[in-house]
């Protein structure tokens, strides 16, 4: 297909203001996480975040301006990296052309909101307020590395546990003839139309009858026994390795068991890859589940202790919430790169062969 | 919680308590382990009690109580009257309150001042509470709300609680009646009030800037809203975010002639989950929890409920405050809120098994009028409708275990 | 026979997994699920037989009527969005251009952010003050006198919200759409070419016949999606409430609040079936509108 110099550049000029649309919201998280509190409700919207120095009574502090009570006055409050002061803050009114503009990223939010993402105080140094309001809580702080080990158990073993079964049982319904497979088959593609909510208050039952309620058990046991939507993007690859192979194989006496393992697995690296990577990021991005299974705040994976952190009454502030978002997007925009073929002939497979 | 805990493990040495932190859940754990394996002490909301008490979940404590040569009415004289009722359920004691609140009324001195109002004057009335919050109004050069004085919508409001404050009744003991008593309508027609005074537009455009409760943008620590509502944690917020905040505690103004000591009382509370292993060594605890040392002269001297409710800087539920804990108590308003809870005013949540699901229909009612989606006869008839509905579906229910339950209003 | 028994044994053998997979964590499940519909069962107690009741108590339940009229205005603002957004992008992506895989990446991205991740962002840019689309629209808006909309505080535009955001997360279908796309043989285009037919009708008669297939997957996966969000709606508009007004209770966090806030999980089955009947009506549907434009590929 020709086109025109005109074509390409309404094409480009589309991708290009697309692209612009579809990261805005990402820059802005980024920007977003890190600025200082006081310029993540600013208005009008700034993309970079600044740090504001004025002299007061002699003092060069840092502020942060609130408001502009004339045009070039501005109203201005003492700043403070906690978020809470020992003492009253310092105001004044200072000309526009008096306060000292620095651009300067606030990386110290990252390490602050993780600090804080289970429960507990900000910034609280114990030896200066003995009785801080939320020394309380401190008791039930759970680190963002226990979140993160979680998440990871839950996602590692979920992964094993997939790509081990699937392939057992798609093996056995591609390259195995025996009576009633198909039938059976057919059964295992009818149930991949059961919705979620269907299976819910049983499956919770069931797992608060073994008494795995409020442990990760229910979040990663299940894949080691199968799913429909695996076993078949598995199955369907399996089927297009040639049958001369293992017939071959066969002839010599092999067992089933071997061709699988010496033949068919290896030559099924690329749909192995797919099914761990779905699968991982599934248990990663899995909300539902843990929203439903996990109880107890130190079983928490990094979805649900995200949005804990968000519902609690100990303050959350959108810097920090960003920063936290910023820092569980990270690996799985870290892991696409590393993969992005996969990735994309997976999806691509599944839309074709379905 | 911890501290009273290692307290109470070291002050004896039969009896170890492991403490849990939950997560937000804490219904969830009770579900979770009930029937199962639950655990021997459990930190509940007082709005579950009931639905957990009606489906056969907890383990009653009077038994407890007598086994230990009392009487469960001796037992409860020791808390103050608006928590005393608490735990009581059809004849039955399920459950102890901890740490509870009463409600007050905050006002930020320095507008009231700015505003050309008395700053050591609160509205005492329903009336001075709509003029002053109209003279507390600021908007700014395009006609915005940059401040305003008082919204009956709050992070944290009651708004169950205002029929009540009004003189209505949402539940008789039998039936649902936020439709159907007419001094509820009375109280929408004020929430409604408010929103054509100030037009719903601009108080959405004000309330997006808000942040969420305990914040530096909370909305009265900022600066935003004058007059609030709240509880005994307010204080940590302003010392925390704003110290030098010149603000002022009182009761909540009059609505009904005479009734200036209304009050919303709660409490987290502690319960004894059905099929505990250990029902008598919980019931210990409980008993140690709730026996502080009210002679107390300082801070070591502090035990069991006093250590709990100093740490959080709430009140202590018992009627006797030790020495200690009422001169150096670490929020100084804490007078009045005592004050409070010996209001013969003081309401409560009613004691209902579809509390929670009713609470949130309420809550829908209110939302549908002041944000105009409904006016206020047909919010309530909604909720009346569908609470009762529900209300009845909920006897059939435990009628089928041929349990029938007699819920006080 | 012996040949059989053994194949038998040896197909068992290997989907065994499956089989009591399937058996515990679905057959099961399914079975427990529509004898649970028929009974009153809170989980803390056992269940009793109920029959119809709760089937016919749902008839007549307004909460449920307004989650599925929100569902429903969800999905058929959401599905259309969705498919004209992924296919357009993936038009463009298959133009050949330079940067292709960058461009591709971009688009994809956002689809695989945690839901959590990007629900948090997506509250945050909708805050109607301060956030990033009433930024841009502010101008806009003051310049016809208007101010930009409330979103998710506005119960008429909440929905409007969330059908906004579900178009960032298209990247998945698209990738589909692009994967159909270069599966339409070059030749149909260069014989429709010399047939004299201009861009949209090279577009309207053979690329949309060509890859009605992958139109109808995509359908029939953002059916299914769409009628059970959960987890956006869960975080943005304060759990299970809707907020505000009920503008956005959604049928699967009405579910989700009658079984484990109101403790009437028999009440959950039994919506459950209704929603597995719904979305099985909308499949049946969409095959119907959509076969006879694929039986003319063939």
């Amino acid at each position: 297909m020709k086109r025109s110099i005109a074509g390409s550049f309404l094409i480009y000029g589309l991708l290009g203001s697309l692209s612009v649309l579809f990261l805005a919201p990402l820059a802005w998280m980024v920007s977003t996480s890190l600025k200082p509190l006081p310029q993540t409700v600013s208005l009008p919207m700034t993309w970079i975040p600044r740090a504001y120095y004025a002299t007061i009574d002699g003092r060069r502090l840092e502020v942060s301006r609130d408001a502009e009570v004339a045009p070039g006055l501005w109203h201005v409050t003492e700043f403070s990296p906690t978020t809470w002061f020992t003492h009253k803050p310092v105001t004044a009114i200072v000309p526009a052309a008096q306060i000292e503009t620095v651009i300067r990223p606030r990386w110290g939010n990252y390490p602050q909101a993780l600090a804080v993402m289970g429960g507990g105080s900000l910034d609280v140094d114990p030896s200066l307020l003995p009785d801080h309001p939320f020394a309380a809580s401190a008791d039930s702080d759970v680190s963002f590395w226990t979140f993160l080990a979680n998440t990871l158990t839950v996602c590692v073993l979920g992964v094993i546990g997939s790509v081990a079964s699937n392939a057992l049982v798609a093996y056995g319904f591609a390259c195995v003839k025996w009576p009633g497979r198909d039938w059976f088959f057919a059964l295992t593609l009818a149930t991949m139309m059961i919705p979620g909510p269907v299976l819910m208050v049983p499956l919770y039952t069931e797992f608060r009858a073994f008494g795995w309620v409020g442990t990760l058990l229910p979040l990663w046991v299940p894949a080691f026994f199968g799913g429909a939507f695996n076993i078949f993007l598995m199955r369907q690859f399996f089927l297009t390795i040639p049958g001369d192979l293992t017939e071959a194989a066969r002839i010599d006496g092999c067992s089933e068991w071997m061709i699988f393992w010496r033949i068919i697995l290896p030559l099924s690296k690329p749909v192995l890859a797919v099914v761990a990577l779905f699968t991982f990021l599934g248990g990663w991005n899995d909300f539902m589940g843990p929203l439903i299974y996990l109880t107890r705040k130190h079983t928490f994976t990094l979805a649900l202790a995200l949005q804990s952190y968000q519902s609690r009454h100990n303050g959350v502030e959108w810097n920090y919430l960003m920063a936290a978002s910023v820092v569980v997007i990270l690996p799985i925009v870290v892991l696409f790169f590393l993969t992005q073929k996969t990735f994309i002939r997976g999806i691509a497979t599944t839309g074709l062969k379905a | 919680m911890q501290e009273v805990v290692d307290e109470f493990n070291h002050a004896q040495n039969r009896i170890v308590v492991d403490f849990l932190s939950v997560g937000q859940i804490e219904e969830k754990t009770l579900l979770a382990t009930a029937g199962g394996e639950p655990p021997d002490l459990s930190g509940v909301y007082q709005q579950d009690i009931c639905a957990f008490a009606d489906r056969d979940a907890l383990t009653p404590l009077s038994s407890f109580i007598r086994a230990d040569g009392s009487t469960p009415e001796q037992f409860l004289s020791r808390y103050a009257r608006a928590y005393a009722g608490f735990g009581s359920y059809q004849g039955e004691l399920w459950g102890v309150p901890t740490t509870p609140t009463t409600t007050a009324l905050f006002w930020n001195k320095d507008d009231f001042r700015a505003a050309g109002l008395d700053p050591e004057r609160p509205p005492r009335t329903l009336a001075e509470l709509d003029e002053m919050s109209e003279k507390l109004t600021r908007r700014d050069a395009q006609g915005n709300l940059t401040q305003i004085g008082f919204l009956p919508q709050q992070e944290n409001s009651w708004v169950w609680s205002f029929p009540l404050w009004f003189g209505g009744q949402i539940f008789d003991g039998k039936n649902i009646t936020i439709g159907t008593n007419p001094a509820n309508l009375a109280t929408f027609d004020w929430i409604l009030g408010y929103s054509e005074r100030y037009g719903v537009n601009n108080l959405r455009r004000l309330t997006s800037t808000f942040g969420s409760l305990s914040t530096p943008d909370d909305p009265f620590v900022s600066g935003k809203v004058a007059i609030i509502f709240d509880g005994t944690w307010r204080y940590n917020f302003i010392s925390q975010f704003a110290p030098g905040l010149n603000y002022g505690v009182a009761a909540l103004p009059q609505v009904l002639p005479g009734i200036n000591d209304f009050t919303i009382a709660d409490a987290d509370m502690l319960v004894i989950p059905r099929g505990a292993k250990h029902p008598r060594e919980a019931w210990e605890f409980i008993n140690y929890l709730s026996s502080p040392n009210l002679a107390a002269q300082s801070l070591d001297d502090l035990s069991g409920l006093e250590r709990l409710c100093y740490v959080q800087k709430k009140p202590s539920p018992l009627v006797q405050w030790s020495p200690f804990f009422t001169a150096h108590h670490p929020n100084p308003d804490i007078a009045i809120f005592r004050q409070l809870a010996a209001s013969p005013h003081a309401v409560t949540m009613p004691k209902m098994g579809i509390w929670v699901e009713y609470q949130r229909n309420i809550q829908l009612a209110f939302d549908k009028v002041r944000l105009k989606v409904a006016p206020p006869p047909r919010a309530l008839q909604e909720c009346q409708d569908r609470t009762q509905g529900s209300w009845q579906w909920y006897q059939q229910s435990l009628a089928l275990r041929s349990k029938t339950t007699a819920a006080t209003p | 026979m012996k040949h059989h028994l053994q194949r038998l044994l040896t197909g068992l053998g290997f989907t065994l997994p499956w089989i009591i997979g399937l058996g515990v964590f679905t057959l099961y499940p399914v079975i427990a699920s529509l004898y649970y519909s028929f009974c009153d069962y809170s989980v803390l107690q056992s269940a009793i037989w109920v029959g119809p009741d709760n089937y016919q108590r749902l008839l007549h339940d307004g909460t449920f009527w307004l989650s599925l009229r929100n569902t429903l205005i969800y999905a058929f603002g959401s599905l259309p969005l969705g498919m004209v957004v992924g296919l357009s992008l993936a038009l463009l992506l298959n133009c050949r251009v330079r940067g292709t895989a960058l461009f591709r990446t971009i688009f994809y991205l956002p689809s695989i952010v945690p839901v959590i991740a990007s629900s948090m962002l997506w509250l945050w840019i909708l805050n109607p003050s301060y956030g990033l689309i009433n930024a841009a629209l502010a101008p806009i808006c003051h310049f016809f006198g208007q101010q930009p909309p409330g979103w998710l505080t506005d119960p008429a535009w909440s929905k409007p919200a969330l059908i906004l955001m579900s178009a960032w997360g298209v990247g998945n279908s698209m990738i589909i759409y692009l994967a159909g796309l270069q599966d339409v043989p070059e030749v149909l285009y260069e014989a429709a070419e010399l047939d004299g037919a201009g861009k949209w009708q090279q577009f309207w008669h053979v690329t949309l016949p060509m890859i009605m297939p992958t139109i109808y997957f995509n359908l029939v996966m953002g059916i299914i999606g769409s009628m059970q969000i959960f987890t956006q709606v869960f975080i943005m508009t304060d759990g299970v409430q809707g907020t505000p007004a009920q503008s956005t209770l959604m049928y699967a966090t009405y579910l989700f609040s009658t079984a484990f806030f109101d403790l009437r999980m028999g009440y959950a089955c039994a919506l459950a079936w209704v929603l597995f009947c719904l979305i099985a009506l909308l499949t049946l549907g969409a095959t119907r509108l959509l076969k006879e434009r694929m039986s003319h590929v063939q």
